[in-house]
């Protein structure tokens, strides 16, 4: 499996260098890579019409930079690390926007989530959104790409840059946050 | 509840959803608001011509035909490099044969005491001198 996703990769990698492929494949990129984008967007943003946007955002940036990229770094990878810029440099602005500050972003997280519409309604899952709204961004990166999208921390590893050894740290503080999260809020 | 149990209870699924049908259009949306991009269009590459094709060598002979013609033109203007060897000079020949000229004009560093050899030999006499001052 993983073996037939490096070399559908690798194909589609040959493709995107040819400029007469270059836009059929790309336009496979983005039906392979939407929906993990997507979620990877939301997670951190919380809010569907802003995660949208930043995906809209995500897939422009790369396409317009399809030149730089030369097939060194597996495209996911590549995909992951624009997706994430996106959504920090998003996070950042609206901070600035809404005059809160990296103390306060916690509650305007929250907040977020308590007005979002796209739920399912299962209050166990909305209270660990509330948790993990808590963690620092960094932190929350971590969780959602551990947890969530259940990736290999070496794979994390390349698209943060972070050591393993960090990742492993990192994620095994933001579970016990959370934990502190639940025993809080009981 | 312990966080483990809480996370496996959880199963992955952050409760959030999207519209029905969004990935699908999306992908739909996305792929045809693509905008153009310059290297996509092929550039029509014109076939080259023959000239095309001899202009770099043509450039190279013009430039030697240029150090030749600045070579020859510095050799024009040196002065002529006419015969001067007294042997094929019948003029200069004579010249250097005549002693009273070669005397005169030629060997300018002549001894007093050679001067005064030639006086007395033709019977000058010092006397004569203060003579000729009075």
């Amino acid at each position: 499996m993983a073996e037939d996703t490096t070399s559908n990769d690798q194909t589609l990698i040959d493709q995107l260098r040819d400029p007469s492929t270059c836009r059929k494949a790309f336009g496979q990129v983005i039906a392979i890579y939407t929906e993990p984008l997507y979620w990877q967007i939301r997670r951190m943003v919380d809010n569907h019409d802003d995660a949208n946007d930043l995906l809209q955002n995500t897939f422009l940036k790369a396409w317009t930079s399809i030149e730089n990229f030369r097939g060194d770094a597996k495209l996911s990878t590549w995909l992951h690390k624009i997706a994430i810029n996106e959504s920090l440099s998003f996070l950042e602005r609206e901070r600035k926007r809404q005059n809160v500050s990296l103390d306060d972003e916690e509650s305007h997280l929250i907040q977020v989530i308590e007005a979002d519409t796209n739920i399912d309604g299962d209050q166990l899952k909305l209270k660990l959104r509330k948790a993990v709204a808590t963690l620092p961004e960094k932190q929350r990166l971590v969780f959602n790409m551990k947890y969530y999208d259940d990736m290999k921390y070496e794979e994390i590893s390349d698209i943060l840059g972070t050591s393993v050894g960090a990742l492993k740290a990192s994620y095994h503080l933001a579970v016990k946050k959370i934990e502190q999260y639940f025993e809080d809020n009981d | 509840m312990k966080h483990e149990d809480i996370l496996k209870t959880v199963n992955r699924q952050s409760g959030m959803t999207v519209p029905d049908g969004f990935f699908e259009d999306f992908a739909v949306r996305m792929a045809a608001s693509l905008p153009e991009q310059k290297w996509e269009t092929p550039q029509n590459e014109l076939p080259r011509s023959l000239w095309n094709k001899v202009r770099p060598y043509m450039y190279m002979a013009a430039m030697f035909l240029g150090v030749w013609c600045m070579m020859k033109m510095f050799d024009l203007m040196r002065p002529s490099n006419s015969d001067l060897s007294i042997e094929n000079n019948a003029i200069l020949s004579e010249a250097v044969s005549n002693d009273d000229f070669m005397n005169d004009y030629c060997l300018t560093d002549i001894e007093n005491s050679d001067l005064l050899e030639d006086l007395y030999s033709e019977g000058f006499t010092p006397t004569a001198l203060s003579m000729l001052d009075n």
